[in-house]
């Protein structure tokens, strides 16, 4: 089995425990040209067969929405980081995961794929996110490390 | 820096709530730096002198983080994140503005290079003068 990727935002509020479920290699970097990753900086990962763990110390996350709002963009209130994106489907979170914000190891040396999605429908952007986004649990509790 | 004509140009966060105002010449100095903070906002550096930026929106709305020896005052939109300006350790009598967030880098040539903030005490010398105001 692959061993689980960990990091955080900066100041540690939030922090992300991904088990990827294939080989790390495999798992996609994508850079997403919308305004807000674009101002992020952000390369993101999701992978319908990993499995993404997030701690937020209780009152740190501050969650956006914006353009369609079907997304919270979960930000560390604390230190500004971007985390994560995530929805709700059929009671499942599902999420991708901004590699560039918590420093997630794993990703150094690859150059992020360019993506764009501005022409999506609201139903395209949905089938897409439940085929491609990480299984996710968001449990606000003190962070152990 | 006589004879350099300097344009204002306009950016901001995601949201909107927070907008500035930064005047750049012909070619702009820019960085990417690989410390602990910016690596994780991506934050690309313009940085420049006091005269030559301004909040023009939404300075109420600037959530600030401080760390290490705090003289860094990281400012960041308290709705969206975006992390549009702030502070540098580096030149605190200046600003560094993210390249990311202005509206529009036409006619913005932006001389990239990579700093090594990981070993700031090192190599913090080389950026000093971008905040300098011209005699």
């Amino acid at each position: 089995m692959t061993q689980p990727l960990t990091g955080h935002c900066h100041c540690g509020a939030v922090r992300v425990t991904l088990e990827p479920g294939v080989p790390v290699g495999e798992l996609p970097y994508r850079a997403c040209q919308c305004g807000f990753c674009r101002r992020h900086g952000a390369a993101t990962t999701s992978h319908p067969a990993s499995f993404l763990h997030i701690e937020a110390a209780p009152g740190s996350l501050n969650r956006y929405r914006f353009g369609r709002r079907m997304t919270d963009a979960l930000l560390c209130a604390e230190c500004g980081v971007y985390v994560a994106s995530t929805i709700e489907v059929e009671d499942r979170r599902l999420a991708t995961l901004n590699v560039t914000g918590v420093a997630l190891g794993g990703f150094d040396g690859r150059t992020p794929e360019i993506a764009i999605y501005d022409d999506e429908t609201d139903e395209a952007r949905l089938a897409r996110r439940k085929a491609r986004w990480t299984p996710t649990v968001l449990v606000e509790t003190q962070p152990s490390a | 820096m006589s004879g350099d004509a300097f344009t204002w140009r306009a950016g901001g966060c995601h949201c909107g709530g927070v907008r500035f105002e930064v005047a750049l010449g012909e070619r702009t100095e820019a960085q990417t730096c690989n410390c602990s903070m910016c690596a994780k906002t991506g934050f690309v550096h313009i940085i420049v002198p006091e005269s030559r930026f301004r909040i023009t929106k939404g300075a109420e709305r600037l959530a600030e983080y401080t760390f290490n020896t705090r003289v860094a005052k990281h400012l960041f939109c308290a709705d969206c994140g975006v992390k549009a300006f702030y502070r540098p350790r580096s030149n605190p009598d200046g600003w560094s503005v993210n390249a990311r967030c202005l509206d529009s880098l036409d006619g913005v040539d932006l001389n990239l290079t990579a700093f090594d903030g990981r070993n700031w005490e090192a190599n913090a010398h080389e950026l000093t003068h971008l905040s300098k105001e011209p005699a």
